[in-house]
């Protein structure tokens, strides 16, 4: 079940605030939890039933193992807890890697070995990747007795919570389970209802109004690279644009969504993005840009490596294995591999230009600022080229487009209005690869990026807006929103659910 | 509760200027504009025309493929060409034709596929939709109430930006629906120019469409059926000779015998005529446009001629030959 439909929005959601408040007021604190569990678990089983016995399965065992570790590790017993660690991070990471990557390997394998592909077809279970990664931490959490105990019934709520069970935030067990163990969290609040309701209704309308939007120009953008269309300049560097807007509207108002909808049920997750495009290095860029998976990385991956404490040549390592599996994270292709890489390696040099570079005198300041803020924008923008892309061929086919090699055309109409424009482009018809192929498809995918580049780069991200501002937010579109819920002509899944 | 009064109020207010903008404001002067300039001169011109007429009504493949200018004459009946686009909902078409049409008249219906299949909600959200909201709400009163919603909700952020966009462009004089629509219909409401050198620089795209008929159920539970059966019924009322017929299309691609067969069904279970020329009105590649839908000028003119033939036959009316200028034109 997708949050953007109505079938959620006037069905599911409802159903599951009434029933859970009402039995917590009437049946108490272990009912209403037992009961979100079960709207939880049916939630995930809308999309395909027999999944939810896998994830039943996962919760259970981690849950047994999670507990067997802290009592181990409480009662000084390290290195039973340290083997039973071992065993559920293998049970985890064994069935993530064969659901999500097994095909891949012996693709790749088979590749290396001149065989033909195997033809494998393995169901990659919904959500597995966050899931995963959150008993992975529980786990981890429980051998370093940085959690409290807990029951079955709210580790099982901190699991498969509904807000966040699909796609993230990645929330930390002390964080998110004392909140499922206190009596108010049944307690019925009605501004926290409205605030939630405020942050899921613009969340909504950044997923529906603005992602589904740019997502349809980047679309064709991509589909012509795939094909190995020659791309001409402005039809790839809009197509990239346009994905770089869709990909963070996307992402982004699913976090904002699930914030939402928890924060409606009285649980507060932590925030996923805050305005990652107007960073001005690209650490900022990943303290920014989702942000509880960043932590995930640093805390569970880069630091037990050993981070930056066993010398330049181990911290680099370090680094890039972290990103690469990052990259891997997201998706079983050499793309993400490759889009993991590259920004290990601009975080490396990043690393290298704050050790060597001397800061700037007062009056270049500001010209220094904006220039790294456009070179951390354009890195990024970049890297979404082998992210988006559906192989390495597209990759360059859509990069000889970004350079110019095919040269720079623009609609006759446009440049009879702008003449000077003359002089850097030629005049066609229309540009086949962008849009509907119409002629006022230029200026208005213009006007559309404009439109999104500004709110990405001189709005305050929706948690920094006062209560009033987010209100006027709201009046600018949820008639939009509404539009698109129950008049648009195809739902659009969430781009991570496919990670 | 203040917090939740608030945000509803909120909901309430984007609501209203949604309605106010896309009402009273906003414009799409030159994609909307063309439609609806299009659709008005075919509107005055068929108002003039004494009865009994022929209309001859589909979306665009009634445009482009029928030449009411070679029809009218050889069945010396005047004649409109009243094809627009196929997004154009019927109910919206029937709507604007109706008080048009008297007791002997004739309309010609080679409609489409994509119009028997459409689905309800597609009808409501077409081109037309944002039209009827801005300029034609008299018309959109006497559509059922679905029609209001999505006429209300027909525009999404793409709207938004182009109607800035079209607004904008139309003021500064760069374009406009009257140079649109330049040289491109005669009186009739026909298709001109749509010569087969122009053709050739389509033929590689049209290489590539591979269209797939629907099957019998899809024409039997479309929303466009229903509404054609409803336009057939009112026909039959008022005395207006309805005849259905098939749209041009690929002969490389066959027509279903089932498919045929519902379509056909159609039209003689509800009192009208169908017609069925040799070869299901399909053609080789080459003689389109840039679309199945659209023939090439001469091939427009030599398919006319054959309808015309065919409309002859079942209307039991005398035939004259074609207009002396169609030999000017060849189709191959």
């Amino acid at each position: 079940m997708l949050f953007n439909t109505p079938v959620f929005i006037l069905g599911f959601l409802p159903i599951a605030l009434a029933g859970f408040f009402l039995l917590g007021r009437w049946a108490g604190r272990r009912a209403a939890l037992w009961y979100l569990a079960g709207a939880s678990l049916f939630f995930y089983g809308w999309w395909n039933p027999p999944f939810v016995l896998l994830l039943a399965g996962s919760i259970g065992a981690n849950y047994g193992l999670g507990q067997a570790i802290l009592h181990a590790r409480l009662a000084g017993r390290t290195r039973q807890a340290r083997l039973i660690l071992i065993a559920g991070l293998a049970l985890d990471l064994g069935l993530l890697g064969w659901f999500k990557y097994a095909h891949f390997l012996a693709a790749s394998l088979a590749a290396l070995a001149g065989w033909p592909a195997p033809h494998w077809h393995i169901f990659l279970p919904l959500a597995i990747s966050f899931f995963t990664f959150q008993q992975v931490m529980f786990l981890v959490d429980s051998f370093r007795a940085d959690r409290a105990d807990a029951g079955l019934l709210a580790y099982a709520n901190f699991i498969a919570f509904f807000p966040h069970l699909i796609s993230g935030p990645i929330v930390r067990p002390k964080d998110i389970i004392p909140q499922f163990q206190g009596d108010t969290v049944v307690l019925w609040n009605t501004n926290g209802f409205a605030e939630g309701l405020d942050i899921f209704l613009l969340g909504l309308a950044k997923k529906l109004v603005l992602a589904d939007t740019f997502g349809g120009f980047a679309d064709v953008g991509f589909a012509a690279a795939n094909h190995a269309a020659p791309l001409g300049f402005f039809e790839a560097w809009y197509a990239l644009l346009a994905y770089a807007l869709q990909i963070y509207f996307d992402f982004s108002g699913y976090s904002d969504m699930a914030i939402g909808l928890a924060r409606m049920f009285g649980i507060r997750f932590p925030l996923n993005f805050a305005s990652p495009y107007k960073s001005r290095n690209i650490r900022e860029f990943w303290q920014h840009w989702n942000m509880t998976l960043s932590f995930f990385l640093r805390d569970y991956l880069y630091i037990p490596l050993g981070g930056n404490r066993h010398g330049e040549g181990r911290r680099i390592g370090n680094l890039m294995a972290t990103m690469l599996l990052g990259g891997l994270w997201h998706g079983a292709g050499w793309t993400f591999i490759a889009w993991g890489g590259l920004h290990g390696a601009y975080l490396v040099i990043h690393g290298w230009f704050r050790r060597l570079a001397r800061p700037l005198p007062a009056p270049f300041r500001p010209i220094g600022r904006l220039g790294a803020h456009a070179l951390t924008l354009l890195a990024v923008i970049l890297a979404w080229v082998p992210f988006r892309a559906s192989g390495l061929p597209a990759c360059l086919t859509l990069l000889r487009g970004l350079a110019g090699l095919n040269g720079i055309a623009l609609p006759r109409l446009m440049i009879r209005a702008l003449p000077a424009l003359g002089w850097i482009a030629r005049p066609v018809p229309v540009l086949p690869y962008l849009g509907d192929t119409r002629t006022l498809a230029f200026p208005e995918i213009t006007a559309c990026l404009a439109l999104g580049w500004f709110i990405v780069l001189a709005l305050p991200h929706l948690h920094q807006m006062s209560a009033p501002t987010r209100r006027l937010a709201v009046a600018g579109s949820f008639a939009f929103a509404m539009q698109a819920l129950f008049f648009a002509p195809a739902v659009i899944p969430f781009l991570y659910f496919q990670f | 509760m203040r917090d939740l009064g608030k945000l509803l109020c909120a909901c309430l207010a984007s609501l209203a200027l949604y309605g106010l903008l896309f009402a009273l404001v906003l414009d799409r002067p030159l994609s909307d504009g063309t439609l609806r300039l299009e659709m008005q001169r075919k509107l005055a011109y068929a108002a003039r025309l004494p009865s009994p007429k022929l209309l001859v009504l589909a979306g665009s493949n009634a445009a482009y493929s029928h030449r009411c200018q070679v029809i009218g004459p050889m069945l010396r009946l005047p004649c409109v060409n009243g094809g627009i686009a196929l997004g154009i909902g019927l109910d919206d078409q029937f709507t604007r034709w109706e008080p048009l049409l008297h007791p002997g008249d004739i309309v010609y219906l080679p409609m489409e596929f994509a119009q028997y299949t459409v689905s309800h909600a597609a009808n409501r959200l077409g081109p037309d939709a944002a039209i009827l909201l801005r300029h034609n709400r008299i018309i959109l009163a006497r559509l059922p109430p679905g029609r209001w919603l999505g006429a209300f909700f027909a525009a999404d952020l793409r709207a938004l930006v182009l109607s800035a966009v079209e607004m904008a462009v139309h003021t500064a004089g760069l374009a406009g629906p009257r140079r649109a629509l330049a040289g491109k219909f005669d009186a009739a409401g026909d298709r001109i120019g749509a010569t087969a050198a122009k053709a050739r620089r389509n033929q590689a795209f049209l290489a590539t469409l591979d269209r797939a008929d629907p099957t019998a159920a899809q024409i039997d539970s479309g929303y466009g059926s229903i509404e054609i059966i409803r336009f057939l019924h009112w026909a039959t009322a008022h005395h207006v000779h309805a005849i259905g017929g098939l749209p041009t299309e690929f002969a490389a691609i066959r027509l279903p015998a089932e498919t045929l067969a519902a379509t056909g069904a159609l039209y003689r279970r509800n009192h009208a005529g169908f017609l069925m020329l040799p070869g299901e009105s399909r053609y080789p590649h080459r003689d389109f446009y840039d679309s199945p839908d659209h023939l090439v000028q001469g091939c427009q003119i030599a398919h006319s001629i054959a309808v015309a033939r065919a409309l002859a036959k079942l209307l039991r009316r005398a035939i004259r030959p074609p207009p002396a200028w169609v030999k000017k034109h060849h189709c191959r």
